[in-house]
């Protein structure tokens, strides 16, 4: 059973902080403040042969809203 | 020197015997659940929702299908979908909106389930829902690479969800 994300490129990480995201918006607005600082975080990885780490690189996001410009 | 080395010999014995009865899980020193009950660990990355809890059952919505779990349940794994953990105890019935994760059920009756994302029905907007399902639908439409459609499919099953669980709970 193949995923439709999967399948568009994405991989597990990608696609469950989309549905966190995703979930953060609506929730109320008093929670809002303390969902902000859970923000923001990102996943680093690198991959290692025989011992030694290759380049390291950050699991982009993708993005489903239009960056607010402040 | 070699007599250095046949010395050092038994010390080892009995620090590899010693290991051998330690204990290896957490979850082994976890008492055991009362009959006919679920022990349940619900634990988000930044907060324990429930930690040692017995329960009665718990209903979720996975990836293979709409399950719900008692006590003595056969170990499995589940990939949860967006949907409703519904955690039944003896004084009620508690429900948690979850964007994903996944459930593991162990020998033992405990139950583990791991989301990145929870919230109570109650503190969801759910006019932030009818517009966020309305943008992400317009995103699916528009999008022009196929990882932001299904990005927007994704968000658009989860916004689905979460009004089915308000219009199942108003019933």
């Amino acid at each position: 059973m193949s995923f439709a994300w999967r399948a568009a490129g994405m991989n597990y990480l990608q696609y469950s902080s989309i549905a966190a995201r995703a979930l953060r918006r609506v929730a109320k607005t008093e929670l809002q403040a303390e969902i902000a600082k859970r923000e923001g975080l990102a996943v680093k990885y690198a991959k290692w042969d025989s011992g030694k780490a290759g380049v390291s690189a950050i699991v982009p996001n993708v993005e489903t809203r239009p960056k607010a410009d402040n | 020197m070699s007599f250095l080395a046949r010395t050092l010999k038994p010390a080892t014995a009995l620090a590899r015997v010693s290991r051998l009865s330690a204990r290896f899980y957490a979850s082994e020193a976890a008492a055991a659940p009362t009959a006919g009950k679920l022990v349940v660990n619900f634990a988000l990355p930044h907060a324990a929702v429930l930690k040692g809890v017995e329960v009665n059952q718990v209903d979720m919505s996975a990836v293979s299908g709409d399950l719900g779990i008692l006590a003595d349940h056969v170990p499995t794994i589940e990939q949860l979908k967006p949907g409703v953990i519904d955690i039944i105890a003896d004084s009620g019935s508690t429900k948690y909106f979850v964007s994903g994760g996944f459930a593991i059920m162990n020998p033992n009756s405990v139950l583990n389930i791991n989301a990145i994302e929870a919230f109570k029905l109650e503190d969801i907007d759910p006019q932030a829902v009818a517009a966020n399902l309305a943008e992400s639908q317009r995103l699916a439409s528009s999008a022009k690479d196929e990882a932001t459609k299904e990005a927007a499919v994704v968000e658009i099953e989860l916004y689905e969800a979460i009004q089915n669980a308000f219009s199942a709970k108003s019933k």
